[in-house]
Parts: C-alpha cells; structure tokens; sequence
C-alpha cells in the first residue's frame, strides 16, 4: 500500500519555506498570509486522510533512497502521527496569524516565517517517518531550525546564547539517538518502524538492549528538556514568544516524548524502562513545578512549568503499562493546547505592558479584562481545575501512580510524588493570574497595558475554547483522537478506561483536593516561601556548569595544542620516533623475541669490530661540538663498516665503502675550513635526556628486531643470485653482475641522478665566493708552505698508478671485486689528490676536462648499450658476453656490461670531480688575489 | 632477463598526463605573462582529457598489466576520476587567487599535474615499487608546491617541516616495505598476499614490517600520532596549495592503504585493524578535540581534516566490503567538504589579506548572506549535520563500525562529533551573530562566486540525493 498523499504533506511547508521571504517584498500581511496558505492547504491535506485513520488503518509510503544502508524514504500515517500532525499544523496556523499581530515593524517577517514553515516541515517529517533513519535526519533538522527560530532576535545576546545552548544539547542528543538507532535497527534487523515494533521480544531480550535503550533515551530526554538536560529550556525563553508558543508546547520538546511514545511498543515494559524514565520523569516533574514557583518571570515561569509537565508526560510512559501510555498520549493534547494559549497570553502581556517581570506587573484586569479572562481559563486548565481539560489527564495520572508494581513497598513514593507536584502546580498557576491581574496596581510599567488588536486574541479565543470543551464534553470531542493515537501508540488493544468527569468520590479525586487545597495555602504563604527560598538555595543554574565545562575543554584543547604544536620540528620528530616506537612495542607485545635459531659463536675479532663502531658513533656523537674531532670520529665509524664487510665477504661492497668515505670525509674537510671548529651549545639538558631516551629506543628496538630475525630461520634471497649470476649475467662477482645487469636499470638510473645532482650542486655554487678565512678557528694564521713538497712529489707517480688498478679493478669487476662505481671512485680520488697536494691552479693547467661533458659521456655511454640491445631484437639492456685474454690480467670475459660499466665510471668520475672541484674553487679568486698581494 | 611487451592500454590516462604535463612544461617557456593562461587551460585539458580516458576504460573487472605491478579495477577508476575532479576544481578556486599574488606560474600547474600522475600511480599501484613511486612523486610535487612562494616565511618553514617529516615517514615506509620483502620474497601485492597467508610460525617481521607501512599511510593521511605536519602545512602554504594538498592526496592516501592492508596484507587483518582503531580513535579525539583552541582557520580545517582522517579509517578497519566502500564514501565526501572549506579562505582573501583568521568571518552574513549560507552548508556538512552529505558519511561509516561489532567505537566517535561540532557551530556563531569588523559587502570575482555557489550546493544537492554516489563507491568495492 503506498499512499502518495503522505510526501507532499512534508513537502509543502519544505518548499513552501520559500514562500514568505519571496512575498515579503509585497508587505508583512502577504507573506503572513503565503505562510498560511501552505499551513491550510497542509492541514487540509491531512484532514482528507482523516477517516482512514480514524477507520484504524495505517497509511504507508515507500520510496527508494539510500537501500543499501537501510535509509528509505519510507512514511507513516497512524493516530499517533495524526494527533501530531494535527497539533503541529493546527496550532502551528494560530502561532502564523499570532505573530502577524507580535512581531514588531523592524522584524523581517519572511525570515520568520520562512524559518517557521522549515521547522514545520521537520517536525512534520519527524512524527511522521516509517523509517528511523529518515526521522533522525528530520529529528536534526527540528534542532537545526529551532537553532534558527530561537536565536531570531540576534541582536540579543541572551537570544544568540539561548540558540546556542538549545542547539548544543538537542544537537548532541540528536547524535546520541543516531548511535542508539544504528544498535536498534542492528539488533532488529531493519530500521522500518513496522518492523521494529514487532520485535521487542528480541529487542529486549538482546544484551545490548540496555546501552541501546540509554542512548536512545538521551535523545529523547535531551529534545523534551529532561532532568539532567532541562536547563537549555529556559534560556531559549529568549525567542520572540510566537516561537516559545509553538516549539515549547506543541513541537520541539514533544519531540522528545513522541519518540517515546513511538518506540512504547518496541522498548517499554521492562524494569530498565520503568526505573529509567519514570525516575527521569518524576524527579523533571517535581524540579520543574518548584522552580516555576519561584520565578519573576512571565515566560520563565511557563518554561519551569513545560519542563514540569513534560517530567510528568515522560513519566506516564515510563510506567509502561497501556493505560499510562494512554494518561500520556492525552496529556500530550492537554498540554499542548492549554500552553500554547498560556504563552500566547503571556506574549500578548509582554507585548501590550512592555515587561515581563512580575514584580511590575499587578492589576491588569483592569486594563485587559477580556485576555485576563482566556488566561485564567487556561491556568485553570493547568492547574488540572475540574470542567477544564488538564482535569481529566491530571486525574488519569494520579490513578496511574497508584497502580504500577515494580517499587514494592515503597509505592506510595509516587503518588507522594504526583500530589506534591500537584500542589506546585495548583499555586505557581494561582500566582500567574493573582500576581499578574490583582495583587494591587502596576508598578511603572514601560507602556500602560491596553487590550490587543482583534486578531492577536483569536488563536487563544480558540485554544482557550478547545480547553473547555475537551474539559466538559470530552466524549463528543477529543475521544476518537485519543482512542486512535492511543491504539496506535500502544500497538495492540486499548485498555479500558473513562473520560467521565466525575468518577465518584475516589484516591485520585482525594488527591486532586490535596492539591487544590495545599497548592491555594502555598500561594498565601508564598512570601515566607520566597524568603526561604531566596535564604537556602543560592541561584543554580546548570548553564553555568555547562558553560565551565566548555571553558574547560578549550582549555584542553589549548594544552594539547602546545604540547602537540610548538611549531618545534625537533618536537615533531620526537613524536614520530616516539610513536613508532611506541606502536611497535604495543604490536608486538605478546611475539616472543628468541626464535629457535641458537646464536652463532661470537669471535674476538668481530667483537672488537662491533665494539668500536659503537665507540665510534658514541664519540661521534658526544664530541660533535668539536668538529674536526667528530670528523675523525666519522672517519673511524666508516673504516670499521668497510672492514665488516670484508668480515661478511663483500669485498666490493667494502671497496666502494671505503671510496666513498675517502670522498666524503674530503668533502666535509672543505666545508670545514669554512666553518668555526666550535658549536656552541644550545640544547638543554631536558631536551639532551629527551632525545637520548628517543635514541636509546629506537637503537633499543632495531637491535631487539636484529636479535629476533637472527635467531629465526628465514630464508634469504641471496640463494637466487648466486645461483643466477653466472648463467644469467656471466659473471662470478654477484654483487657486480646485480649492479649492472640484474639491476641494470636501476644502476643506469643511479648514475643519472648523481650527473644531475653535480649539476644542481654546480648550479648553486656559480657565482658564489666566500671570503677565506685569514686564520683558523683558534687565531693561528695558516701554514706558508701551502702545497708540502712531500705531497706533492708523492702523489705525481700515484696518478698513474691508481690509473691502471682502476683499469684493473673495472676489467676484472665482473668476475672478481672491482666494477666501474669502484673503479670510478679510485680515479677520482687520485685526481682529487692531485688538486689537494698541488693546488687547482697547477692541476687545471695540466688537466683542463670540462667534468660536465665526461658526466654527460658516461651517462650516454651507458644508455647507448641499453639501447644497442635493441639492435639485436632484445629489450633494453639485454648483455651479451664472450671471453677473451690479455696478458697480464689474464683470462676475462668482455660483457656488453662492460660498456655499460664503462659509462658508469666515466659519469662517476665527472661528477665527483665536478662538485668537489668546484666546492674548492669558492675561494680561489680571493686566493689568487692573496697570492698577488 | 627478458621481458614481454606489457598491456599499455590500462595506463593510458597516466601516459596521457604525462605527456600533457611535459608538453606544458615545454610550452610554458615560450608564454609570458599575458599568455600565462595557456599553461592554465592546457592543464584543465589535461585533466579532462584524463577523466574521458579513465571513463572509457572504466569496467567492472580488474585488469593487471606491468608484469602485475599495476592494476586498473573498479576502485582505481572511481578515485582517479574523484581526483581529476577534485583538481579540476583545484584549478577553478586557485586562478585568481594565484594571479593576485604573482603565483601564477607554470611551475604551479606542472607540479600540480605531476602530484596527480604521482597520485593516479599510487591509486593504481599493485606492488611496493608502484606505490612507493607513486607516493614519492606526489609528495615531492607536494614539497615543492609548498615552498613555491619564496619569499614568505611562514612557507619555507612549512615545506621544509613537510619535506623533513615527510622524508623521515618514508623512510620508515620503505623499511617496513624491506622488512615484508625480506620475509616474503615478492614486492607484489598478490603474491604477498598468499605468501603472508602461508606463513607458519610467529610473525615478528610481518608485523614489525606491518607497522612501519602502517606508519607510511597514517602520515600521508595525516592521522594522529603523525598528524604533526598537518596544521603547519595547511597554515604556511599559500591557501591555493593548501587546497589542493587537504583535498586529492587524502583520496591518494585512502587507496594505499587499501591497496597495502585490503590487497597485501588481508593475512594480518587482526593486527592492522587493532592499529587502526588506535589511530582512528586517536585521531579523532585530538582532531576535535583541539581544533576547538583554534584561531585560525586554515589551522582548525587542518584538525578537522584530521579528524576526518579518523573517521575513513572507521570504515577500513571494519574489514568488510561495505566498510571499506563506507571509507571510500567518506574520503570522497570529504574532499568535496575540503574543498568547499578552503575555497571559502581563498573567496574571502584578496591580495595582501588572506582571510586566516576566525575573526575574519565575523559578521560575514551582513557582508553577502548569500556566501554565509553557503559557509553555513559547508560547516554543517563537516560536523555531520543532516540533510548535508557529510552526515550520510558518518552514517555510513559508523553503520560499518557497528556491524562490526565495535559499539564502543561507535560510541567514541558520537561523542567526538559532539565536541567537534562546536568548533563548527563557532563559525557559523561568528557569521550570523557577531558584528563584522570591516564592513562592505563582498564582492568575489564572478568565477570564484559560481564555483563555490556550486560546490556548497552540491553539499546540499548530495546530501539529498547520495545514493548514486554510494551505490558507485559500493560497485567499486565489490559489495
């Protein structure tokens, strides 16, 4: 069954909000008027589906939206939604011709209206969505349009405060609520009403039924202003008072109780459900009816009295039986009615006098006897007067309270309860009217209070005639709304019970005296009261809490950020190093560090290697303020790793190591000479105790993960290559065949970066000279005797030498240790050696390579051979090899790799030479001109 | 050593990109600054030109090629689609905010299409040598964009913060990669997977190596503990830059650690997932938590872009389909959020005034209600508020914690949002509430004004239609 009727009846107020702020421009009357139209046509709507609600049949409509996260547009028309839509449509036209007459010249009208027709359409999509998704997202969209009414006036501080807090609370119920429908619709298999109220059996009996119940529950007290959460009702008084009529009788914080009563089916009756929102109720109940004793304000005192009300409606369904269910469906229509034309009164008083103090306002009977009049009905109505609506809800309550079983012999709390909240009740509505209307004459009031234009007292004329009637002939009227609402809200048969007004003299009746009589006694004793009050109970109000809270929590969050963002990178790495080290420790907590492997027999050697490496790197590191020493200290650390790898039988590795030292250490000697030989020091000793705790655990960890690798049996992948070198790549040394063949690509990409970054380091050399420093670090002038003649002699005939073990090393490599990186390295150094010991000027007049061009050779060199294999029909950098003899190096197979090799050591060359030839030209022309001088 | 001839067809856009990107390269020499426009609209082509390649390439199956090293599946082609776009828009918001500062370079767009062929790559990676190539070209190109305003402080300091932090992460990232190559003998992620699955015994290395990848991701994703960089980054960088590295990297980053934790190392799902639910909560937590202290809002987008890191770990770390269709929802959603967030700090700067401040947006409704209600939209859909589509995302993700059974989870992240909603809620306090400190309306360049226009509406237009858009993520994870 899909009734097509459903989605515009939440469509129109949704896109009717347009409406008013479009007609503004013709005037405030015409987008009063826009707004109501879409309300009537809405209402009109909704009344032609009457008589199938009323026949007890529940409209459906389905549409696909989101299916596969259980989210459909699926609506739901039952008697529960109906009384609902009705009150919200209903009295929602009465707020739109109210405020017609209430907001002032200065307020845009469209605004209001457009925002009023929004939260409508919400409300509206809240009562009546079939699934619980949909309803969540109107759910949200009532807090974020109430956000929007209430803080309307926002010039006003309080008003921006009060939207504030309103939106705070509801909006965090509302996500409270999401959580708690993701767990029920898990628990029930599909978030369709229809199906969730059909398994409460499995529902309550699932063990996370009782944080599901909580969650939703937070939700649900959070929107109608329950204990704990009822101090954002109050402040949201702060909205122009149509609002407070609308949101605070008939809307927003019925919200909270419809889901309550939505859900009755599937979530009451168990003990958790009883002790939980009756508690909840009772105490919002009591709290409520005595704050709103003692408030001077005219609207604080009606929200006191909402929130009391709603603790009493909330309260009704936490008894969980039907007939509570059924006391609280009518009570929800009872209060809805009676306060919506109390707040509209009170509004009219504002508007009319200027004030809503009650220490100011006396005696306005005299000036507004025929709003004096509705007022006093509808206080009645509150205070549960017989012949008035609140009567016959008030007397189901009570009898309600006498007859629930789960608190054994301390029964009789609740009806204590119920009557002392009666009491209340009965004397702050005494004091609404006696206060307000007698009690002597006006105290400078800001206007002298007249009667309202004709149409501002219609919707109340109405509202007030409604509390009547219901009270007086409720058979004829509210009847077969309630028993329809009723039905639907309890899911199965209605129990019995009368709307008769009179039931014979019974405990409730008896009650409903007690209350009369006492809560009459209170008023006349209410100045002792106030001055009991004002003596024992300092002014509390929970916002302050909530605002310390928040005060709080941006103070956390300011800690965190200093601790988290200084700004300091030494901070940041910590933390990254820290972290790591941290997780991994977590993760691997519980794996066992030795595996089965027996650790191998240490010798002397290795350990003496192993021990100086780390004294090494320890005075590297203790000593690196003195920088010439932690350069030695450097040195030592590389010597010792070359030595472990020819410990490990990986000659070439070891070759390459030590060139590479060898450039490296003449390089930072370069840097060195410019720099002072001291650093001062500059960290703390807390910072110092930081980094080598951070240190000591990282080092600690890798060193953990050593031992726990070393003592398993993984394979390595070694195997592979060796068994491979020879076929594959023809050559005996495995890791020279890997360099230029296996990995071929790899090495040709090598070389490439390393031309580029000589380049780059070329490029940012050029045209930058550093003054030569006249003397070293300590003072003392350098030494006259600036190319040794020793040297000098000793490294001409070296040239040469190091020339043919190059060549050696580079022929033999692909067998034995050597290769072009190594050979490469060995040729550079003999040059750089040349430079060293005889100056640039000397060696450059001899050997003039533009070190670009050899760079650019190399490079190409190596990829040219890449590319010659194409030539053959093979990929890129395919080898080919034979073997041919020479004497002296002996027998030696010439790879295509070789030429690949070849381009290697010519690019190394180029580039080595090229960064530390020109890092040693930065003081050459302030040299040259020392020399002339 | 021989090779074959591998399939090219399925790398097509990336061969495309680069092609443009070089020609742009090239071309942008020869153009001065009145035809500066050229590089400009080439680049947008480009990315058109790649959105057309990888939509006709789309399919449902998952097709390797380069000797298994890079696969284009459902997956694949939905994210690199969501990053042209992203970028597409990158370029929108950047242009005018890029002319007036004298930034409107060619090497802006060039490194920007680079940092995408670097995200296409990773996003198709299916070895540790891809993803490794494709995150190393991103972020270089990411590097470098940051410092790309020279001369302002604030900048080098970040680019310098980013490089270092980011080499350090990885480093860690390729030790983890050794470690895991060391044990299983194959840099391939399917071979990974069976050869993980097959080892008997304990699993110190696997999980020692799980960690450091773990590392690797979190970072790029910007997840606490390795979130440091974040709010630096964002801040220094000229907002244009920030803009694109809040945005399209995050979806980059979402398909790593797919492609490493879902395709590599299902094997270790019990352990990955214990990591990402202290990250996930971490994250969360700190994200919103200290986004709060905030003055700035680049800095407060950062922490909320933390958070939102957070959150798409959610959805991974469930370890079913859908889960990981909700994480991929959620990276999408949230660029478009990012977006719509920066694209606003650029609107509302001008040259010699860059909008960073909270303070900045006081008042911003008397100013143009027309671009506070679009603030509006964005900040309501980052705090997860529905009907905006930034609440489907959480829906979404939080749907997939608790089927996993992670009530607790879900718990931490509600309450969470709820704090983190503040922060939101603050701005929107600013705009509507408080008295503007500099008045005159504003008056965005007609460009900026459409695209922003567009880009908060279709926050809104998705919210209420976001079932294609899932249904698309849900196809791409096979769910």
């Amino acid at each position: 069954m899909n009734n097509s009727l459903l989605l515009p009846l939440i469509l129109l107020p949704l896109f009717g909000a347009l409406l008013p702020p479009l007609f503004h421009r013709f005037g405030r009357t015409a987008s009063a008027w826009a707004a109501a139209v879409v309300v009537a046509a809405a209402l009109l709507l909704l009344l032609s589906l009457l008589s199938p609600v009323f026949g007890g049949q529940t409209l459906l409509y389905h549409a696909d939206w989101l299916p596969a996260y259980g989210l459909n547009l699926s609506l739901r028309l039952d008697g529960l939604s109906m009384l609902f839509a009705l009150l919200i449509l209903g009295i929602g036209l009465l707020v739109i011709l109210y405020a017609r007459y209430y907001l002032s010249e200065r307020d845009p009208m469209g605004r209001f209206y457009g925002f009023l027709l929004l939260f409508m359409a919400a409300m509206l999509g809240v009562v009546l969505s079939e699934n619980l998704l949909l309803m969540l997202v109107f759910w949200e969209m009532t807090s974020l349009s109430s956000f929007l009414l209430i803080g309307y006036w926002k010039y006003r501080a309080d008003a921006r405060q009060g939207a504030r807090l309103a939106l705070t609370i509801t909006g965090a119920g509302g996500l409270s609520l999401l959580a708690g429908i993701l767990l029920l619709g898990q628990i029930s298999g599909s978030y369709e009403l229809s199906v969730v109220l059909d398994s409460a059996d499995i529902i309550q009996a699932h063990p996370l039924y009782p944080v599901t119940l909580v969650l939703i529950l937070l939700g649900a007290f959070t929107k109608s202003a329950q204990f704990p959460f009822h101090f954002w009702l109050p402040h949201a008084m702060a909205a122009p008072t149509p609002v407070s009529a609308y949101l605070h009788s008939a809307t927003m914080v019925k919200a909270g109780v419809f889901l309550l009563a939505r859900l009755f089916p599937a979530l009451a009756g168990t003990e958790l459900w009883f002790y939980l929102v009756a508690s909840t109720g009772m105490i919002t109940l009591l709290l409520g009816a005595y704050h709103a004793l003692f408030k001077h304000d005219l609207k604080g005192l009606l929200a006191y009295s909402t929130i009391s009300h709603l603790g009493l409606i909330t309260l009704l369904f936490g008894l969980g039986t039907p007939l509570g269910a059924v006391a609280g469906v009518f009570h929800i229509i009872n209060h809805a009615i009676f306060k919506a034309s109390l707040f509209m009164a009170a509004g009219i008083i504002d508007h009319e006098s200027g004030t809503r103090d009650m220490h100011k306002l006396n005696g306005l009977w005299r000036y507004m006897p025929h709003t004096a009049t509705l007022a006093m009905v509808a206080a009645a109505s509150m205070a549960g007067v017989p012949l008035f609506n609140g009567f016959l809800s008030k007397e189901m309550f009570f009898a309600e309270t006498l007859h629930q079983g789960w608190l054994g012999d301390w029964s009789w709390l609740l009806p204590l309860g119920a009557t002392l909240a009666g009491v209340f009740a009965v004397a702050y509505s005494i004091r609404f009217i006696h206060d307000v209307f007698f009690n002597g004459e006006p105290i400078d009031l800001p206007r002298t209070p007249h009667e309202p234009p004709r149409y501002m007292k219609v919707p109340v004329e109405i509202l007030v005639a409604l509390c009547l009637l219901v009270g007086v002939v409720p058979a004829w009227t509210v009847a077969p709304l309630l028993a329809t609402a009723a039905s639907s809200t309890i899911g199965g048969e209605l129990p019995r019970y009368s709307l008769a007004i009179w039931h014979g003299i019974n405990t409730p009746l008896l009650m409903s005296l007690i209350a009369m009589l006492g809560g009459a006694l209170m008023y006349a004793l209410r100045h002792h009261l106030f001055a009991l009050h004002a003596r024992c109970f300092r002014p509390f109000d929970a916002k302050q809490v909530f605002e310390r809270l928040l005060y709080k929590l941006i103070l956390l969050a300011r800690g965190l950020t200093e601790v988290l963002e200084n700004g300091s990178l030494q901070r940041y790495l910590g933390l990254l190093i820290g972290s790591v080290v941290l997780v991994t420790g977590v993760a691997l907590w519980d794996t066992p560090l030795s595996g089965p492997v027996p650790s191998a027999e240490v010798d002397a050697v290795t350990l003496v290697g192993a021990l100086a490496l780390a004294a090494s790197a320890l005075t590297t590191t203790i000593w690196h303020r003195h920088r010439l020493v932690a350069l030695i200290q450097l040195s030592v650390v590389g010597l010792v790793v070359s030595v472990a790898f020819v410990r490990f039988a990986a000659p070439d590795l070891a070759l390459t190591q030590l060139s590479v030292e060898m450039v490296t250490i003449i390089l930072l000697m370069l840097v060195l000479y410019f720099l002072p030989q001291h650093t001062p020091a500059e960290s703390s000793s807390l910072r110092k105790g930081r980094d080598l705790l951070l240190a000591g655990g990282a080092g600690a960890s890798v060193a953990l993960l050593a031992w726990g690798v070393l003592t398993r049996p993984y394979q390595t992948i070694g195997d592979y290559f060796m068994q491979q070198s020879l076929p594959g790549g023809g050559g005996h040394n495995v890791v020279n065949v890997i360099l230029v063949d296996f990995r071929g690509f790899d090495t040709l990409g090598e070389v490439t970066v390393l031309g580029i970054a000589a380049i780059g380091i070329l490029m940012l050399l050029r045209g930058l000279r550093l003054k030569m420093p006249a003397a070293d670090g300590e003072g003392r002038p350098w030494a006259s005797d600036r190319y040794p003649m020793i040297l000098a002699v000793i490294s001409r005939p070296l040239l040469p030498l190091a020339l043919v073990v190059a060549i050696y090393l580079m022929l033999r490599g692909h067998n034995m240790p050597g290769g072009g990186f190594i050979a490469g390295l060995v040729t550079a150094i003999a040059l750089i050696l040349q430079y060293v010991a005889s100056g640039i000027a000397w060696t450059r007049a001899r050997m003039n390579i533009n070190y670009i061009k050899l760079t650019a050779t190399g490079v190409l060199l190596s990829t040219l051979t890449g590319l010659g294999s194409w030539l053959f029909g093979y990929p890129f950098l395919t080898s080919g090899f034979g073997h041919f003899h020479l004497p002296l190096v002996g027998e030696f197979e010439l790879a295509t790799a070789m030429l690949f090799d070849l381009g290697v050591y010519l690019a190394v060359i180029g580039s080595t030479l090229l960064v530390l030839a020109n890092l040693g030209t930065l003081t050459l022309i302030n040299r040259e001109m020392a020399e002339e001088n | 050593m021989n090779f074959d001839m591998p399939n090219f067809l399925p790398a097509m856009p990336e061969m495309f990109v680069l092609g443009m990107t070089s020609l742009i390269l090239i071309i942008d020499l020869f153009l001065n600054e009145r035809t500066r426009v050229v590089s400009y609209l080439l680049a947008q082509a480009t990315l058109v030109g790649a959105f057309i390649l990888s939509l006709s390439l789309y399919s449902g199956n998952a097709e390797l090629s380069f000797s298994d090293t890079f696969v284009l599946d459902p997956m694949a082609g939905v994210l690199k689609m969501a990053v042209y776009a992203t970028v597409f828009m990158v370029f929108l918001y950047s242009h005018s905010y890029l002319r007036e500062r004298g930034l409107f370079r060619g090497e802006f767009f060039v490194l920007a299409l680079f940092g995408v062929l670097g995200m296409m790559v990773l996003i198709s990676a299916h070895s540790f040598l891809t993803i490794y190539l494709g995150l190393e070209l991103m972020s270089l190109a990411l590097y470098a964009m940051v410092a790309m305003q020279r001369d302002s402080r604030t900048a080098s300091e970040a680019a310098m913060k980013y490089f270092i932090l980011g080499a350090m992460a990885s480093a860690m990232l390729l030790y983890g990669m050794s470690m895991l190559y060391g044990v299983t003998g194959t840099l391939e992620l399917t071979e990974l997977s069976r050869a993980v699955q097959q080892t008997q015994g304990d699993r110190l290395l696997l999980v020692f190596g799980l960690v450091f990848l773990l590392v690797g991701v979190a970072f790029k994703l910007g997840a606490v503990p390795f979130h440091m960089w974040v709010p630096d980054v964002y801040h220094g960088a000229p907002t244009a830059v920030t803009l694109f590295i809040s945005t399209a990297p995050k979806l980059a980053g979402f398909a790593m650690l797919m492609r490493l934790m879902v395709d590599g190392l299902p094997g270790l799902q019990p352990q990955w997932h214990d990591i990402l639910v202290l990250l996930a909560v971490l994250s969360i937590g700190v994200g919103n938590v200290v986004a709060i202290a905030q003055t700035n809002i680049k800095r407060m987008l950062a922490y909320s872009g933390i958070s939102h890191a957070g959150f798409l770990l959610l959805g991974v770390l469930s370890g079913t389909p859908e889960g990981y269709a909700a994480g991929m929802f959620y990276a999408i959603v949230y660029t478009i959020m990012g977006l719509g967030g920066f694209g606003m700090v650029i609107l509302m700067s001008r040259a010699g005034f860059e909008a960073e401040q909270l303070e900045d947006y006081k008042g911003l409704n008397q100013r143009s209600p027309w671009f506070a209600l679009m603030m509006l939209f964005i900040m309501f859909s980052m705090a997860g508020v529905p009907p905006f589509i930034g609440f489907w995302a959480k829906l979404a993700v939080l749907q997939a914690v608790v089927s996993a059974n992670l009530m607790w989870l879900a718990a931490v992240a509600v309450i969470f949002s709820v704090i983190g909603a503040f922060f939101y809620l603050r701005v929107i306090k600013l705009m509507y509430f408080d008295q503007a400190r500099e008045q005159g309306s504003l008056k965005p360049g007609a460009d900026l004004a459409v695209v922003l226009s567009a880009n908060a509406i279709g926050i809104l237009a998705l919210g209420a239609f976001p079932g294609a858009l899932m249904a698309l993520c849900l196809q791409a994870m096979g769910a």
